[in-house]
């Protein structure tokens, strides 16, 4: 977790939960939802798009230091919880990205109105069922099986013993809790809502698709379908690379997604 | 008085240690095509002569239960159970332990048990369980929803019980506009409700709060006196002494003619011991499982926590832990008076088989639980 002078972590209120947020950067604004794993604060990826772009990395409700208000229950809860947040922040024709779950909530956001959007990244997002393959298991596996899926070749991995380390008593019960939440909004229907892909038609939004080609947990197939279902997206493929492009790629995945943000209207 | 229930995991007694060996978790992976039928039809009648045998010698109760995806529990169903324990029992009170109400509908739930109320003659103890992890991961639920549908479905049930019927239910996880069942229990205002745990203290807590009577399943003595403690406390805080007819303690137990011949056949409750619940902390204890307040609780009583699952004990640790009882009616009756002394029950749960252990040997144990223990027992 590396904290700059531009990543500050601060509060805002959104209705009555105090939401953690990171920032930092000056530009256009674009806010970032992470995935099930929970909120790794300000990277070093952050950094780099924040040259160019305000970036607002929040906390999920019920994710690291954002408590769960007891009405959210669903990535629908959450996608309206973000829309609020997006309000109280006044962002206006901001981009949106979205990672693994937080990709899907971005996808529901983007359905739910995408006149305010200037771009969507959505990056190994989940949120469709893929019809050739599956969605891996990641509630009801070790420890160790999580590790295996989570990249396709750990030594390119910058900082990787950030990853693989073992967490502080603290840390411990923050990543049990975003477990939890992560199992309370994905269980069932499995990391996808079957109607998504009907919602998304409407979104004219100029859409990034990014995905590692050898995702072990959220499969191409669904970037594919991604690509099918949004009227104006790009699929870009990371060859060599696992579920977390900005980490196991970071280089690739900026020069991805800057090109792609330079590009637009 | 103590009541004395007997209790049957129903195993499915053909699985050996080898077959278990390769898979990474002894339920959930155990492959099923481990699975006969035809020798499974077998051993269903042999369970069910017990039961038959259980009554006539003059047990008070018979409990049962459920369980998914486990080799060592061939009873995905306490209800089909019972049904077949009304049927082939006359006398014997009939505890179910329980329903696994958050995983099923409740109304069909209330409807089964006031039905089963019914062909029993008012013969059932109606409990209620949250199921181990396993159970909630099998009916493909979260188990973040499992205790909040359980208390749900709890309230919904005892409505369908004691109010009538039209009525409208409108809860997040069970709403239902009609509910009119037509068939309620024959007791009145319904079934005595019981809650069984292995060593939560949040269980406890909320048997004690709702008067329910807490039956351990076999927890260490020590554990098991704690966590009555915790009962006891809960009880004062709303309002009501407890008493034995609140608490109910399972022991594996068996008797034979000789103390040698009790320690061989008894050597079969360690069956496949370790692979019984092995498998990754996410199959046994899965974030959201057990509340926050659950985990605070544990933390906030440090020698809690430890029941006896995962733990290494060996045969003989275990009997004098009383733990397994084991021996001839004499040494039984002996230790059991022991276990009374210690905890005081109501009602003695007797895990009263395993594994492979011969149809015979299980039937004589309970000709002896009958002539010999319970007697001696009562009169005390």
């Amino acid at each position: 977790m590396t904290t700059t002078q531009h990543g500050n972590r601060s509060t805002v209120t959104v209705g009555t939960t105090e939401v953690e947020l990171f920032s930092g950067g000056s530009g256009p604004a674009l806010l970032f939802l992470h995935g099930a794993g929970g909120n790794a604060g300000w990277q070093p990826w952050h950094e780099a798009l924040a040259k160019t772009y305000t970036v607002y990395v929040p906390s999920q409700p019920g994710f690291n230091g954002t408590e769960r208000p007891d009405w959210v229950y669903t990535i629908t809860d959450v996608a309206h919880f973000n829309r609020s947040l997006v309000q109280t922040l006044g962002l206006s024709q901001y981009i949106l990205m979205g990672s693994s779950m937080g990709g899907w909530v971005a996808a529901e956001m983007a359905a739910m109105c995408h006149y305010d959007l200037r771009g969507l990244v959505l990056v190994d997002a989940a949120g469709i069922k893929p019809d050739k393959s599956e969605i891996a298991e990641i509630f009801m596996v070790s420890t160790q099986t999580r590790q295996k899926q989570r990249f396709y070749d750990p030594s390119q991995v910058p900082n990787l013993d950030q990853y693989t380390r073992t967490l502080t008593p603290e840390e411990q019960v923050i990543e049990h809790a975003n477990r939890e939440m992560a199992s309370r909004l994905c269980w069932r229907p499995y990391l996808h809502n079957l109607s998504l892909p009907h919602y998304l038609g409407k979104v004219s939004t100029p859409t990034l698709i990014v995905w590692g080609r050898q995702d072990a947990i959220i499969p191409l197939e669904c970037g594919e379908l991604y690509q099918q279902a949004l009227p104006h997206a790009t699929l870009t493929v990371i060859e060599q690379c696992g579920h977390s492009p900005a980490l196991e790629k970071p280089q690739e995945f900026v020069q991805v997604v800057t090109t792609f943000l330079a590009g637009l209207p | 008085m103590v009541d004395v229930y007997w209790f049957s995991e129903q195993p499915y007694g053909y699985v050996t240690e080898q077959d278990l060996e390769p898979y990474e978790s002894g339920r959930m992976h155990f492959p099923n095509t481990n699975f006969d039928p035809e020798k499974a039809h077998v051993l269903y009648q042999n369970y069910h002569d017990q039961y038959a045998w259980a009554d006539e010698v003059g047990f008070d109760g018979i409990m049962s239960n459920e369980h998914h995806s486990s080799y060592w529990c061939m009873k995905p169903s306490v209800n089909v159970d019972a049904a077949v324990i009304a049927k082939v029992t006359k006398k014997t009170k009939i505890a179910m332990l329980g329903n696994v109400i958050a995983l099923n509908d409740p109304v069909k739930m209330a409807e089964e048990i006031a039905m089963l109320d019914c062909i029993s003659g008012g013969r059932i103890v109606s409990g209620f369980v949250r199921g181990t992890a396993v159970e909630t991961l099998h009916a493909g639920i979260s188990p973040t929803e499992n205790r909040e549908r359980f208390e749900e479905a709890h309230d919904l049930i005892l409505k369908c019980w004691t109010t009538p019927g039209p009525f409208r239910w409108e809860g997040r996880h069970f709403p239902h506009r009609m509910i009119n069942p037509w068939v309620v229990p024959m007791q009145k205002p319904h079934p005595p409700i019981w809650f069984p745990g292995t060593g939560s203290p949040e269980s406890v807590i909320w048997a004690a709060k709702h008067g329910y009577p807490y039956m351990n399943l076999g927890s260490l003595l020590d554990l098991t006196k704690q966590l009555k403690a915790i009962y006891h406390e809960t009880a004062h805080e709303v309002g009501y002494e407890p008493g034995p007819q609140h608490f109910g303690y399972l022991m594996r137990c068996l008797v034979a003619d000789t103390d040698e011949k009790a320690q061989e056949i008894g050597r079969t409750f360690l069956w496949t011991e370790n692979h019984r619940n092995r498998g990754p902390i996410e199959f046994n204890d899965p974030p959201g499982y057990q509340s926050r307040e659950a985990m605070r609780i544990k933390m906030s009583r440090p020698l809690i926590g430890t029941g006896t699952m995962g733990r290494r004990m060996t045969y003989q640790e275990l009997q004098d832990a009383h733990n397994i009882i084991v021996g001839s009616p004499e040494t039984v009756l002996r230790k059991l008076r022991y276990v009374r002394e210690d905890l005081n029950p109501g009602y003695i749960l007797i895990y009263g088989n395993e594994g492979n252990m011969r149809h015979e040997d299980v039937m004589r144990s309970i000709e002896l639980f009958g002539t010999k223990v319970i007697p001696a027992l009562k009169a005390d």
